[in-house]
């Protein structure tokens, strides 16, 4: 351990820092807070760059020794995330003029960054912490709703058992192996031993409750339907994905064992079936985005079924295309004073005349989080399955399938809506802003790559 | 070398034109008809010319282009021109500028999305007949659902979402079981072989044990058996024609509903070819099943539409009990009746539309005595409606008489051997072709004929464009009725190959070889 690899080992988060410590310097100075999208902007734009060029140079190294190491494979997440937060920034202007906002997704990017890296429990439980707790704060922070407070305190309430049970797990662990690194948790997936067992489970649980699989999604249509446009943006990507590329890091490439096996076939499916019957139903976009990330977050852990070695890059082109599409939708779905009516869906009958771009668009969206080709969705949905199907699990990967094919019909109601349906009368809708139609853009450009070029994306996953 | 680029061209035209008709300024919709239909025009010469070029003693893929598109799991761009999709293809392209010009008049509500769906739909079905890669195949294939969705859902009639979601819901959930048959195919290649392929030739090569045949043959055979579609899968096609606009059904009874039995004859069978053979009674009866039963329900209708709705199921029973009948002539024969069938039921369709645009009711009891008013739509109608029955002279005769001719020449030995199944079938189907005449005549009889009697008299006759699209549908009905040669000759050496895969005997597993 020494200090230059300190520093070039943790540049990312070295940058995000700076941006924080600049933010908070503006708020002491009192600066225009326009300036404040801007420093976090370049703040995460610069980290996003250097966990590129990190990756592509093939950058190993272990600044921490048992707590942090860094590889390529953790540089591309660490790119993956921070890529997706630059829509969620751009998105943010609109609802959020000051500076509090970017001061809080800095700190959790940070912890993003920090989950991606680790080598220990102690490690993990920092950076889930630092992922989380602004997180909090940010769905209090939109829009003052009643609400907003009891969704916030809910999920503040089931994050904190999360946090607990994960801690609780990683002392069994502990207790088995005498070991917080995150090796003790892949021993364990082996292992008979009833401890162990019972650590495995309690980890996973508490994954399952942060990345909102059934039975442990609760929070998640509270939380997201209470939170503001751009926070709902941030938890159903960027989060998620950092929750999931973490898990990616904690399984590595073990063998998932007896217990692990049956939990991660089964939650997962019921997550499928669940979320996507529950979202048939919303009338509102962000609970509807929250079912169906309930149901994606299911093909998500799909991808510990499939060998080892592909994992993680199953689960990085998956929840890239995720992220993608949810923040396009997001992107675009048009800004209404009244944050109630732009989230209900009836409010998009007939979006077509007004805004055809914007409807486009969304329609895009919903066809690619319903994995219909050719958009990325499909590819990636086709790549976790094959996976699975590929290690031996026929049965669940057909079922998965199948439970997949529940989520398109309430996608489609989207699209009805946009093109097939009569506005009620009086309906009337805003572009998309300026910066919000650039992160749709950006969206949509990243979208084409995925289509046309998949296999160069995939290229670029270790 | 020419010919490739122009094959690629021909798949990528639509998508050009696409990006044309987003430039156009708002108000335009002279130009993005314009646009539209000299795209799908320019495709339609281009394949026209592939097809004059076409090698007819080439067994191999023609003019094909082969590029890595995601090489770790050993997906390519493989498309080319071979016997089993060239007639599609042209059958397509033909098509294409007809419907767009079919719409012109009738589509005056965002004229710009609907002539991208016509063509994005177009681009997807080139799509699926060209590929010779599963994963691309499969891509196209499902693609082709959102463009379809939007046509029916946006221009069509009052119960025009029932009948989208119903047709969406309905091929998705067949693809959806395909997809888990594609993925666990090429996994258990890989498993046996170590290679990762989609491509068609190297899958042939499997040799899966019975069992697994049966279930993937299933999985791929529910979905193909939805698009054909196959009784009692049908229930969407009623609902799905009748709602659609003019162009949408055009699109629809064409070439879309081919996609299934090419299906069958490109992968379902040959994929699989020993469960083939263990079901092929089963898969005759339902082809009987569908031939009977579509005729007596197009007897009944009291909607045009549905009469040529059913009749579709009707007679793309001919093409199923052809393929199922392992007999050169009765392939040939499907394969003649596909694309007969397109041009035929396309034109009613057509047709349909056109007295729609003028007196806005599908009902055939509001219609008498129309050849004495409109004596040119008479004449048109009337040829068509002969081609559909399969008078000599006509498509339809070539396609349906070689399917039950070639049906009979394998029934016979069987049922010599005792086997009474077979020849039972074959009668059975060749009282579909009776029923076919009944209602295809008692429908022209009650609107062509008798008392004169229409909705918002008086209107003019055919307008030159619309004389236009039927000439050349009527010139290419004759055409293939009198000169079949030609296209048979193309799809013969197909058709030799699609009998050898399908009767091959089961063989111990051999080697791959390496992708080249």
């Amino acid at each position: 351990m020494n200090a230059s690899t300190i520093f070039i080992a943790m540049l990312p988060e070295h940058v995000l820092l700076a941006g924080i410590v600049a933010l908070l310097a503006l708020e002491i100075a009192g600066g225009r807070s326009r300036l404040a999208l801007g420093i976090s902007l370049a703040a995460v734009l610069a980290a996003c760059a250097v966990a590129l060029s990190l990756a592509q140079q093939g950058y190993a190294a272990v600044p921490f020794p048992g707590q942090l190491s860094v590889a390529p494979a953790v540089s591309v997440a660490q790119a993956i995330v921070l890529a997706l937060a630059i829509p969620s920034l751009l998105i943010s202007r609109d609802d959020f003029p000051g500076r509090t906002f970017h001061v809080l997704v800095l700190s959790s990017l940070y912890g993003a960054c920090l989950m991606v890296s680790a080598d220990s429990f102690l490690t993990l439980f920092l950076g889930i912490e630092l992922l989380s707790l602004p997180v909090y704060a940010l769905v209090v922070l939109a829009y003052r709703r009643p609400e907003s407070a009891e969704a916030a305190l809910k999920y503040l309430v089931l994050g904190g058992t999360a946090s607990a049970t994960l801690l609780m797990g990683a002392a069994l662990l502990f207790g088995a192996s005498g070991s917080l690194g995150l090796e003790s948790f892949r021993l364990a997936l082996d292992s008979r031993d009833g401890f162990a067992v019972a650590g495995v489970l309690l980890v996973l649980v508490a994954f399952f409750l942060k990345a909102a699989v059934a039975p442990f999604h609760t929070w998640a249509p509270d939380a997201y339907d209470a939170a503001s446009v751009p926070v709902t943006a941030f938890m159903a990507t960027l989060v998620k994905a950092a929750v999931l590329l973490a898990a990616a890091r904690l399984f590595g490439t073990a063998p998932l064992g007896p217990a692990a096996t049956g939990i991660i076939a089964a939650l997962p499916l019921l997550s499928i079936a669940w979320g996507n019957l529950a979202a048939m139903r919303q009338p509102g976009l962000r609970r509807m985005i929250a079912y169906s990330s309930v149901a994606h977050a299911g093909y998500l852990f799909y991808a510990f079924l499939g060998e080892g070695a592909l994992r993680f890059q199953a689960i990085a082109f998956y929840v890239l295309a995720y992220g993608v599409m949810n923040l396009l939708a997001f992107a675009v779905l048009p800004p209404d004073g009244d944050d109630r009516a732009r989230d209900r869906l009836d409010n998009l009958k007939g979006l077509v005349h007004r805004q055809p771009y914007a409807a486009v668009a969304l329609a895009i969206a919903m066809l690619s989080l319903a994995g219909l080709p050719p958009f990325p969705g499909f590819i990636a949905k086709f790549l976790i399955f094959k996976n699975a199907i590929a290690a031996g699990y026929t049965l669940y990967g057909v079922l998965g399938l199948v439970g997949s094919y529940l989520g398109i019909y309430f996608y489609l109601r989207v699209v009805q809506y946009l093109f097939m349906s009569e506005a009620p009368a009086g309906t009337r809708s805003c572009a998309p802003g300026g910066l919000a139609a650039g992160a749709g853009l950006l969206c949509l450009a990243a979208a084409v790559v995925m289509s046309v070029a998949p296999g160069w994306v995939i290229d670029l996953l270790p | 070398m020419r010919e490739a680029l122009a094959l690629n061209l021909v798949l990528f035209l639509p998508v050009a034109g696409i990006v044309a008709l987003a430039t156009v300024p708002r108000g335009r919709g002279d130009r993005i008809r314009a646009i539209a239909f000299w795209t799908l025009a320019i495709q339609f010469a281009l394949t026209a010319w592939l097809y004059a070029r076409f090698d007819a003693s080439d067994a191999g893929l023609q003019f094909a282009t082969r590029l890595p598109w995601i090489p770790d799991w050993g997906v390519y761009y493989f498309i080319g021109l071979d016997g089993y999709n060239v007639l599609l293809v042209l059958l397509t392209a033909f098509l294409g500028p007809l419907v767009a010009a079919g719409a012109f008049s009738a589509i005056t509500r965002d004229v710009r999305l609907f002539y991208s769906m016509v063509l994005a739909i177009q681009f997807t079905m080139v799509g699926t007949f060209l590929a010779q890669d599963l994963f691309l195949f499969y891509l196209f294939w499902e693609a082709m659902l959102i463009p379809m969705f939007l046509i029916i859902g946006i221009w069509g009639g009052e119960r025009r979402i029932y009948a989208t979601l119903k047709f969406v819901l309905y091929t998705a959930f067949g693809s959806i079981l395909m997809l888990a048959a594609v993925i666990y195919l090429v996994v258990s290649i890989k498993s046996t072989t170590g290679i990762e392929t989609f491509a068609f030739a190297d899958l042939y090569r499997s040799r899966l044990p019975l069992d697994t045949q049966v279930i993937l043959l299933a999985a791929f055979g529910l979905s193909f058996a939805i698009k054909v579609p196959i009784v009692p899968l049908h229930t969407w096609l009623p609902d799905a024609h009748v709602e659609a606009p003019t162009a949408g059904s055009v699109i629809l009874a064409g070439v879309l509903l081919k996609m299934g039995t090419y299906g069958f004859m490109k992968l379902g069978f040959p994929l699989f070819p020993q469960a083939t053979q263990l079901l092929a009674p089963a898969i005759a009866t339902l082809a009987v099943v569908s031939i009977v039963y579509g005729a007596c329900l197009a007897l009944v209708q009291t909607d045009v539409k549905k009469v040529i709705a059913y009749s579709s199921i009707s007679h793309l029973g001919y093409v199923m009990l052809g393929l199922a009948s392992f007999n050169l002539l009765g392939i040939q024969g499907a394969v003649m009746q596909m694309v007969s069938h397109g041009l035929v039921a396309g034109g009613l369709f057509l047709m349909v539309g056109m007295i729609y645009e003028r007196c806005h009711t599908r009902e055939i009891a509001a219609y008498g005595g129309l050849a004495k008013i409109l004596p040119l739509y008479a004449v048109f109608f009337a040829i068509l409606a002969l081609a559909s029955i399969g008078l000599p002279t006509t498509s339809g005769f070539t396609g349906e008489f070689l399917a039950l001719l070639g049906y009979f020449t394998s029934a016979w030995p069987q049922y010599l051997q005792g086997e009474r199944l077979p020849i039972a079938l074959a009668v059975a189907a060749v009282s579909g072709v009776i029923l076919g005449a009944l209602y295809m005549l008692w429908l022209a009889q009650r609107m062509l004929f008798g008392e004169t009697r229409a909705p918002h008299r008086p209107f003019p006759d055919l307008t030159g464009r619309e004389r236009a699209i039927l000439v050349a549908l009527v010139a290419a009905i004759f055409a293939l009725g009198l000169f079949p040669a030609g296209p048979m000759s193309r799809t013969e050496l197909a058709a030799r190959q699609y009998r050898e895969l399908v009767t091959a005997p089961a063989a111990p597993a051999v080697a791959l070889e390496q992708p080249r």
